[in-house]
């Protein structure tokens, strides 16, 4: 079973060498790969924009950069980080590579739409970046009015359409996995033998396809309103700026799904193979992620309890609230099942996900405690929302992604990483992210408004902190990139199945062939169908 | 997923007369003096309108559940994103 | 793709599966287009909620008896339309490019008199940021409507020229013996994003011409 497998000729990255053969292909895999450059790039910037953020805030007073700069600074992270590497991160790379395999098909169901995708990211990055390096945005990412549509005089309109472009990416990417999953299935891959992995990216998909046609019209009547100086936001006419926070809420909290889920898919396939058994509760797992998918479109209220809604209205969306918090908990009780009395072993994947269930449990709780209206008076727009979603979306979203980067990573180049450096990685990674976002609930506890350039001076032994944790987060994430690059070229050759792993997707070479498989697979057999016999290798 | 039986052109017609004699249904309610209750009516007879094209030019009466579902979200999502603003709005 | 031989791409089985993929992938592209619409709905409902006498003065002003003949122009598109798949559907040709001639020339019809209503629109100085001018109460929140109403109606209207244009290269492939009752996919994915179009219309007219007129 494990005998290693030398690539043969006919495997997808060796079909072809030239420019040509990437930047026109079909291959959904080569597509992936074509993203995770893409997306790799983008995080450098927007990493480099959060270097400069925690640089700033060393000290009270902000010393290394104007106020206005801080303001791009901190918009430039957001518009970035959320649209241009956190929602495509998994979907587009891992989920691209993987849908088509796990169900045992040879490609997606649309593969010149999924060209499409690349190239419409591309085009909405480039022109985001332009313009954020050009003058830049200083809104926020969530483009408030009527500060976006009257006042503000930066990029606001370049922005916008860039992130306006990259959304039809999104939808373009959902329809053809929703298409995929429903109409591609191998011979006996019914619906309940899927990995999770795919539940996640179906859901994940929903989400995409449903909210974001949500934000390209909030985008465009904020850009009209813009450009024309009227419209339905600005209270000089009667407009009402909340209007376009209920517009831009309503997909931007989905949009947080789409940014975790796929983590949570990542994380069950991980888990199950480095404990040698299957998901604890699979129904209820896949039950729970599509739960999530359709309460998340509920719940957008909360993030505008101190903006202007009504006390009845934010009681009504409180309490949503806390309901969507209940799939996900049965997600970490089931993972955490999932381990009692498992055959753990702890290479660097298993690490990540395990990373991932600690700081998801910790951000999930926290949400709590921003969805009850009284605390959230006191805690909105403070450094503890700021630490409640950089909790999920980074203690939980990144590493599920560096997780599943490491895991697939033998069948997605035919090369093992160095083992070594990658769970070194991951524990730098897990204590440098602890550092810089713990001390920042107690920043927010204590008062400290987000967003600030500026702040009291018994505030800075928990800044100084926060920055040196992402010191070693930057270490953390450069890391991976240096090593996982060494090994493209001087890694040890990956057998199919390194690490003795249930799924289609390890039924054929790696890397492999173009067409995936050699010859239509046959499922007979549950999800996650271990033997305890066999541990992993690797 | 696909159609099993095929539409008689003459079904058609009849769709098309009937979405033209609600056309002057609607139009003619609008001088009525009925009030707040005016886009109440109007809306309900988009919805007829809509279920006729959808259902019938649209061939969603003999398609796959899955697609009548799929048409469903879609106006379920705007039912949400309009109610619960709405309720905010009207209870401020 | 030659007539009456059923191929299908290569990452399908076989031509029945292409089929019901395309099916599935246009409703689901639809479903996007009504929740992009739906925004533009949520938008015009909140703000009209909060100025429901200033939107009835506006939609007084709108020009109905155009509207209205332009909505029994987009409905009677969708009856050729859909005359012209089930053309497709059975191999008739040359009905088939004659019902799609007539679609696209309905289609334009309908933009010619949307560009009347404009005009005449602009001459009553209904335009915001041209030359609105409103002489009676709640002018600012009037001109809000007039906002929404050439907001909703512009978008719908880029659907309509979307459409058109690929209605046009719909027919152009007809004409080159494209389709067959085998395979008239495209045509049937064109036929119902012009259904949608039609459908969000019927939502569009009673909102914006239908508030009040009595």
């Amino acid at each position: 079973m494990n005998s290693a497998v030398i690539a043969s000729h006919e495997d997808y990255l060796s079909s072809g060498w030239s420019w040509r053969s990437w930047l026109t292909t079909l291959d959904h895999k080569r597509i992936g790969i074509l993203y995770t450059i893409a997306i790799t790039l983008l995080f450098g910037i927007g990493g480099a924009a959060a270097a400069m953020i925690r640089l700033d805030l060393l000290t009270p007073h902000s010393q290394l950069v104007s106020i206005e700069t801080y303001n791009k600074l901190f918009t430039m992270h957001g518009v970035i980080m959320v649209w241009f590497f956190l929602i495509p991160s998994i979907p587009a790379t891992l989920g691209n590579f993987l849908v088509p395999m796990m169900v045992g098909a040879r490609d997606l169901a649309f593969p010149r739409l999924n060209l499409a995708s690349w190239y419409l990211f591309v085009a909405g990055g480039l022109l985001t970046i332009y313009a954020l390096l050009t003058g830049g945005v200083d809104t926020g990412w969530t483009f408030y009015a009527p500060y976006s549509t009257t006042f503000s005089s930066s990029r606001v309109f370049a922005v916008a359409s860039g992130v306006f472009i990259a959304g039809f990416s999104s939808i373009l990417t959902g329809l053809n996995f929703v298409v995929t999953i429903h109409e591609m299935r191998a011979p006996g891959m019914t619906w309940f033998r899927l990995p999770l992995f795919i539940w996640s990216m179906y859901a994940t998909s929903l989400i995409l396809v449903l909210a974001t046609p949500v934000l390209a019209m909030t985008l465009m009547l904020m850009a009209i309103e813009r450009t024309f100086g009227i419209g339905v936001f600005d209270p000089a006419l009667g407009g009402d700026p909340l209007l376009f926070q209920h517009l831009f809420w309503f997909y931007s909290h989905p949009a947080v799904y789409i940014m975790i889920v796929p983590a949570m898919g990542v994380a069950s396939e991980i888990i199950s193979c480095f404990c040698r058994k299957p998901v604890f509760g699979y129904r209820f797992m896949a039950y729970a992620i599509l739960a999530i998918a359709a309460f998340g479109f509920l719940v957008w209220g909360h993030h505008m309890f101190v903006s202007g809604q009504s006390a009845y209205a934010g009681t009504v969306f409180s309490l949503l609230t806390f309901l969507v918090a209940v799939p996900s908990a049965i997600k970490v009780f089931n993972w955490t099942a999932t381990l009692y009395k498992g055959q753990v072993s702890f290479q660097a994947p298993m690490l990540y996900a395990l990373g991932f269930i600690g700081l998801f449990t910790i951000g999930g709780l926290t949400g709590l405690f921003l969805a009850s209206m009284g605390l959230d008076i006191h805690l909105h727009d403070t450094y503890f929302v700021v630490a409640h979603f950089h909790y999920i979306m980074v203690g939980a979203a990144v590493m599920g992604f560096f997780g599943g980067i490491h895991f697939w990573w033998p069948k997605i180049t035919g090369r093992m990483y160095p083992e070594g450096w990658a769970r070194f990685s991951a524990i730098l990674t897990f204590v440098g992210f602890n550092l810089t976002f713990f001390p920042q609930f107690i920043l927010g506890y204590l008062g400290m408004p987000r967003r600030y350039p500026e702040y009291p001076p018994e505030f800075q032994v928990w800044n100084v902190l926060s920055s040196a944790g992402s010191s070693l987060l930057v270490f953390g994430y450069v890391l991976p990139l240096l090593y996982l690059m060494w090994s493209l070229r001087y890694g040890e050759r990956a057998p199919a199945n390194p690490w003795n792993a249930k799924g289609l997707e390890w039924e054929t070479d790696s890397p492999p062939p173009s067409e995936n498989f050699h010859s239509t697979p046959l499922v007979t057999e549950e999800a996650y169908a271990y033997a305890r016999a066999e541990p992993p290798h690797g | 997923m696909t159609r099993r039986t095929d539409t008689r052109p003459v079904v058609y017609v009849l769709v098309w007369l009937a979405l033209l004699v609600l056309l002057a249904v609607t139009v003619g309610t609008a001088y009525l003096s009925l009030g707040w209750a005016t886009t109440p009516l109007n809306l309900t007879i988009s919805v007829t309108q809509a279920a006729l094209v959808m259902l019938f030019s649209m061939h969603l009466r003999f398609a796959h559940p899955l697609l009548k579902i799929i048409a469903a979200i879609g106006f379920f999502g705007i039912t949400i994103l309009i109610v619960l603003s709405l309720f905010d709005v009207m209870t401020r | 793709m030659a007539d009456g031989v059923a191929v299908h791409a290569p990452q399908f089985d076989d031509a029945e599966q292409q089929r019901t993929a395309s099916n599935l992938g246009i409703w689901i592209f639809l479903a996007t287009e009504i929740l992009f619409f739906g925004a533009l709905f949520a938008a015009y409902a909140i703000t009209r909620v909060r100025f429901a006498e200033a939107f009835a003065a506006g939609s007084r002003l709108t020009n109905l008896p155009l509207a209205g003949v332009n909505t029994a122009v987009l409905l009677t598109s969708s009856l050729t339309m859909a005359l012209g798949v089930h053309a497709a559907r059975h191999g008739a040709r040359r009905a088939l490019i004659g019902w799609l001639g007539m679609t696209i020339a309905l289609g334009c019809a309908f933009l010619a008199i949307k560009a009347v209503e404009y005009r005449f629109d602009y001459l009553e100085h209904l335009v915001p940021v041209l030359d609105f001018h409103y002489a009676g109460p709640q002018a600012d929140q009037v001109e809000l409507f007039f906002y929404l109403y050439f907001f909703i109606t512009g978008v719908h209207a880029l659907h309509v020229i979307i459409g058109i244009g690929c209605i046009a290269t719909i027919a152009v492939m007809a004409s080159r013996h494209t389709f067959s009752p085998a395979y008239f996919t495209p045509v049937d994915v064109t036929g119902l994003y012009w259904h949608l179009v039609d459908v969000i219309w019927l939502f569009v007219f009673p909102i914006l011409y239908l508030i009040s007129r009595s």
